[in-house]
């Protein structure tokens, strides 16, 4: 039973209790009362009577007359005068039928009798003793009274209960809400959800919420000392430690992920940059003076990943720095911008400084090999003239018909596939160390023609992104995660765009959605993108908020160093993360890496969130992560190894 | 009517029998001198009164030994010669106060009422059933003078002509014998207790009148 409860039935009983008791009391000492008095009455009345007799002189008439008179003008159950020998000489009765007319039910007399006893008074005739009188008086207007009084006193205590048990509503309504606070943050600490809370009037209530908020502040600062530390392990693992650039096996990492990804752009750019003739500049200028050449050189070029969200940037070996653009055709023109910026910064280093700028656009779904193919070619042609040179080649074949239609023809597409559910879920396993299924990860796919082959993601989610209809695009997804689930009571966790979360009655309709399936949504986890908890963290939090309570799981994808970045992540209220494929790829040959990856595990663990890896092609690779103590794995490894099974 | 009959005492079943007497039957238990706390009650008030207690038991034990009709006379002589007739309010200082037989022995001194009061008490503590005896109000004419004056009534069998014990006539006589008394109204302590119980004794209410005040003033005493 919940404290308020108690405290409630606490203050009903008291009450009830008192209520009862006073009543009794008052009822019983009132019938006492009653009953005194009407002995008194009988007494004294018997005594009157008596006086009254005894001066008729034995007159048996008058005596008689005296005794009937005073019966009709009194109140009385019996008046008897009795000989000495004890006969009745005179006696007047109530008649049975007679006997009860008054308000109180028989049940209350029969349950509280008022028993007086009749009054005797001897009667005297000069010196003659002719007996006595009895008088017993009526006792139902006692019962009468006593009924009334009992109501009266039900009534004035049930009143003064209610008002008792406002005052307590009121006083328990002045706590609850304190009260409901700690409660909600202690749960909330529970759920990994470190938040702090206004500190109560209550001076227990405050001792307690002190000591949370005291927890939850040690555990921000533990959590950002570790973050710290994190960015240190993360420039060692991913930079270059000259111009702090990720170095060439983190881009390239980066890279590939970025590639592999549902969302981006379809088309995007590559630009390289290389400074020529870095080993006779070592020699003519000395090394201190290249390396601040260089360090120019990345400067300029790490003004793009700063300013523009999913623009990446390394240095891909000593003279050669690599940019990438998730935009189409925009390579030559930054290429030429950051060439004339160069020229203008670099000759106060020395002369007969040359860079030379190597462009590409491509579609994003071409390979990695392909991007450096077409872009080496690029730079090898401007290697050839002199000066900051830019060479752009555009290797995209021309964009297939679809993509170059209209805004307005793609919203109809994806809306008509959404209206008749032509919809799949694939799935790709997320392993645990045993090779046991953990879940399936479900990205969706949409038939964005009728009768035609069902397109990933990575097609249509950017022109829904930009139709704004990666809402319905989710809700589709989680109803046949849904339904899937139903089926084979299979985990399945289904990516959500974090771009509905900007739809603001898309939590909303998710929940109703869910409440319709509250066996199959224990099963359910929902992902976001880093990006959500970077850029819309307190959407996110409102989603766990509302979500979670019902059994869904919420977790992050792609999550990289930038989820450090969070400040409040250990407010998130979340329930694992998945690492992305650039944080996790080469760790098995690489120290540093591996020992980030292990420093974010730390730093997630102790938020008691499930960390797993995503995108892992390399079984050495999953090795280290094993010995990383990842929960799980996922990405072509996992599906091939499941294949197996 | 008899609604507890196990409180009498065998060794009085001519009264028993009678029903009207049952009611002062149940007063009989009370009616038990308790020597012990008359003694003590005495003692109270000054040793002089022990003395003055310690000859009243005397006298009580003496009348228990003879009949009923000469019991009259032993207690009537005693307390006529104990105490000297005086109004309450010399010696009370009030206008009426009934006092107990103990409290008449201590002043020596007492009006009307407490000789009749000490006689009922002390006849009942001898055997004397209460239902043979009544406190009379009564006139007297006392030369010429009207007197509103108590007497206590023996009435030896139902209807019969009763004895007056009384203290303007130091000899006890015949009712016919005492026509300078003229009756008015008589009671005794029959019914008085019943139904209110010795519980509520000390229930304010019940005391209000002066006999039953008295009643339990002397019940405190032993009587």
């Amino acid at each position: 039973m919940s404290l308020m409860r108690q405290v409630w039935v606490l203050v009903l009983g008291v009450a009830l209790l008192a209520l009862v008791g006073s009543t009794a009391v008052s009822t019983l000492s009132t019938r006492q009362l009653l009953q005194t008095q009407l002995q008194i009455k009988n007494s004294d009345n018997a005594a009157a009577l008596a006086l009254a007799l005894s001066q008729q002189r034995g007159d048996a008439e008058l005596m008689g007359l005296l005794i009937s008179a005073q019966f009709d003008t009194g109140y009385y159950q019996s008046l008897v005068w009795r000989q000495a020998d004890g006969r009745p000489a005179f006696e007047r009765r109530v008649g049975p039928d007679t006997d009860r007319s008054g308000a109180a039910p028989a049940w209350f007399v029969a349950l509280l009798p008022i028993a007086a006893q009749p009054g005797v008074a001897k009667v005297s005739n000069g010196w003659n003793a002719i007996g006595s009188v009895e008088v017993l008086s009526q006792s139902a207007y006692a019962h009468d009274e006593l009924w009334r009084s009992l109501n009266r006193m039900l009534l004035l205590l049930g009143a003064l209960g209610l008002l008792a048990c406002l005052g307590a509503y009121l006083a328990l309504h002045r706590i609850r809400r304190p009260l409901d606070n700690v409660v909600a943050q202690a749960r909330a600490v529970v759920a990994g959800n470190f938040r702090i809370i206004e500190e109560p009037h209550i001076p227990e209530l405050k001792g307690l919420t002190q000591a949370m908020n005291t927890m939850v502040l040690r555990v921000k600062s533990m959590f950002e000392a570790q973050a710290d530390q994190l960015q240190v392990l993360r420039v060692q693992a991913h930079c270059d430690p000259l111009t702090g650039m990720s170095s060439r096996k983190h881009f390239m990492a980066e890279l590939g992920s970025a590639l592999s990804r549902d969302e981006g752009p379809l088309q995007a750019g590559l630009v390289l940059v290389r400074l020529r003739d870095l080993a006779e500049l070592n020699l003519r200028l000395g090394r201190p003076v290249v390396d601040q050449v260089l360090q120019a050189i990345a400067n300029a070029v790490l003004v793009y990943p700063e300013r523009v969200r999913g623009c990446l940037a390394g240095r891909l070996n000593g003279a050669d720095f690599a940019l990438w653009l998730p935009a189409p055709d925009v390579a030559a023109d930054t290429a030429q911008a950051l060439a004339d910026v160069l020229q203008a910064s670099l000759p106060a280093f020395g002369g007969g400084l040359q860079v030379a700028l190597g462009t590409v656009d491509l579609p994003r779904e071409a390979a990695v090999g392909v991007w450096f193919g077409e872009a080496d070619s690029a730079l090898a042609r401007a290697e050839n003239q002199f000066g900051f040179v830019v060479e752009a080649i555009h290797a995209g074949a021309p964009p297939q018909q679809e993509r170059s239609q209209g805004e307005r023809a793609w919203r109809a597409q994806i809306s008509a596939a959404l209206q008749a559910r032509r919809g799949r879920l694939v799935q790709y396993p997320v392993l645990d160390r045993e090779g046991r299924l953990l879940h399936l990860e479900c990205p969706l796919q949409l038939q964005l023609e009728e009768g035609g082959e069902f397109e990933p993601a990575t097609r249509w989610l950017p022109m829904a992104v930009r139709s704004r209809l990666t809402a319905d695009v989710d809700l589709l997804a989680v109803t046949l995660a849904l339904e899937a689930i139903a089926k084979d009571g299979q985990q399945r966790y289904v990516n959500i765009a974090p771009a509905s979360l900007l739809d603001g009655s898309f939590v909303a309709r998710l929940r109703e959605q869910i409440l319709h399936a509250p066996r199959a949504v224990r099963k359910l986890g929902l992902e976001l993108a880093e990006s959500a908890a970077i850029h819309h963290f307190d959407l996110l939090f409102e989603m766990g908020r509302q979500l979670r309570p019902l059994g869904v799981k919420l977790g992050l994808e792609h999550a990289g160093a930038g989820l450090v970045k969070v400040d409040r992540l250990y407010q998130a209220g979340l329930d694992y993360v998945k690492l992305d494929a650039s944080v996790v790829t080469g760790v098995s040959g690489d120290a540093a890496r591996a020992t980030f990856v292990r420093g974010m595990l730390v730093i997630l663990r102790s938020l008691a969130l499930k960390v797993y890896a995503e995108g892992l092609r390399d079984a050495l690779d999953v090795q280290a992560l094993w010995d990383c103590d990842l929960d799980g794995v996922t990405g072509p490894w996992a599906s091939a190894r499941q294949g197996q099974d | 009517m008899a609604f507890d009959t196990r409180r009498i005492p065998p060794r009085k079943p001519r009264w028993a029998a009678r029903g009207l007497l049952l009611w002062a039957l149940w007063w009989l238990p009370c009616a038990a001198l308790d020597h012990g706390r008359l003694l003590d009650a005495a003692a109270r008030f000054n040793p002089r009164t022990v003395v003055e207690a310690q000859a009243l038991l005397q006298a009580i034990e003496r009348a228990a030994t003879v009949d009923e009709i000469q019991r009259l006379t032993v207690l009537n002589v005693f307390w006529n010669r104990r105490i000297e007739f005086r109004d309450d309010i010399e010696v009370w200082g009030r206008a009426d106060y009934w006092a107990s037989p103990l409290e008449a022995l201590d002043k020596g001194r007492g009006d009307c009422e407490d000789y009749a009061i000490a006689k009922y008490l002390s006849l009942q503590a001898a055997g004397t059933p209460v239902a043979k005896m009544r406190m009379v109000y009564v006139r007297a004419m006392m030369g010429g003078r009207s007197l509103a004056h108590m007497v206590l009534a023996y009435y030896a069998e139902v209807g019969a002509e009763p004895l007056i014990l009384d203290n303007l006539v130091a000899d006890v006589r015949p009712a016919s014998q005492r026509p300078d008394l003229q009756p008015v109204f008589s009671f005794n302590g029959e019914g008085l207790w019943q139904g209110v119980g010795a519980s509520s004794a000390g229930d304010p209410l019940v005391r209000l009148s002066q006999w039953r005040e008295l009643l339990a003033k002397v019940r405190a005493e032993g009587f």
